[in-house]
């Protein structure tokens, strides 16, 4: 008898709820969304291109001003010399710990973003 | 093939689209507009400007946004936010209290010209009672979710959803006796 009363009523609930669902009529945009995106604020980020055109022009004047420091890259020559004279085997372990080191941190860098 | 909402929010937040925040206006406003037209005591235009209010905050605020909750949820509490803003400005927080709805079930006090429905069951309720109702039974929300929405306990919730739900049987039931 008491279980009979319960599903009597959650039948009703059920009727109930599908009937608010079916009162619910759909709302035409009518212009709305145009009227939204125009009060949105606009420019909060500078585009893609200028940031891009920002962070290259910012990296050659770095490159600029080291070489300036280090006496027109000197430094550079001074290198070359080294790695030319190393031995082989050495150059290929250092080429293949920069490619891991490289990896280790790309990697974990999109693990952090994909969060 | 159509977006889904997480990826236009995701183009919202790369590049600031505004198309991709337009879509997710379109989809939404329906339901948005309908909810608050409700919690309104249908005063449209009222409605309409509380919820362009709640998608330009829903724009300054899309980074706050992570995805736990689907982009609804976060929009009805948001949306809802706006309306208690609203309401307390015009100090109009309380709904129609209990002894309106009594009368309201009193077959002497009954106009005929009404036109007795759900809908007007609905705006009989406590404003407490018929948001609970509106959120769960008719945006199909789960407790939970309208708990988060309206920042109050799920237990609350859950007997604002029983309270409202049985008023609104009791006015169907009077209503139909007459």
């Amino acid at each position: 008898m008491g279980n009979e009363l319960n599903i009597d009523e959650q039948l009703q609930e059920d009727r109930l709820d599908a009937k608010l669902r079916d009162e619910v009529p759909y709302i035409d945009d009518a212009g709305f969304t145009a009227c939204v995106v125009q009060q949105l604020p606009s420019g909060r980020r500078q585009p893609r291109f200028a940031r891009a055109a920002i962070l290259l022009g910012v990296t050659l004047l770095a490159s600029v001003i080291a070489y300036l420091i280090t006496g027109g890259g000197a430094f550079l020559a001074n290198a070359a010399e080294f790695l030319v004279a190393m031995p082989f085997a050495s150059v290929c372990a250092i080429a293949l710990l920069s490619g891991l080191l490289v990896t280790a941190v790309g990697t974990s860098a999109a693990v952090i973003k994909a969060r | 093939m159509a977006l889904t909402d997480a990826d236009l929010v995701a183009r919202v937040l790369l590049d600031d689209d505004h198309h991709a925040f337009a879509e997710l206006v379109r989809n939404h406003q329906s339901t948005v507009r309908g909810l608050l037209r409700q919690l309104t005591r249908t005063d449209a235009a009222l409605a309409d400007d509380l919820a362009q209010e709640t998608f330009v905050r829903a724009y300054r605020n899309i980074r706050s946004f992570r995805g736990e909750a689907k982009f609804s949820t976060w929009l009805y509490r948001i949306a809802y936010n706006c309306f208690r803003e609203e309401a307390r400005k015009r100090k109009e927080l309380v709904g129609i209290d209990e002894t309106q709805l009594e009368a309201e079930h009193d077959p002497q006090t009954v106009d005929p010209a009404l036109r007795h429905d759900l809908a007007q069951a609905l705006q009989l309720l406590p404003l407490h009672e018929r948001t609970a109702v509106l959120l769960c039974c008719q945006n199909g929300l789960s407790h939970d979710e309208a708990s988060r929405v309206l920042e109050i306990p799920l237990g609350t919730v859950k007997t604002n959803v029983l309270r409202g739900r049985e008023k609104l049987k009791k006015a169907m039931a009077a209503w139909a006796t007459n």
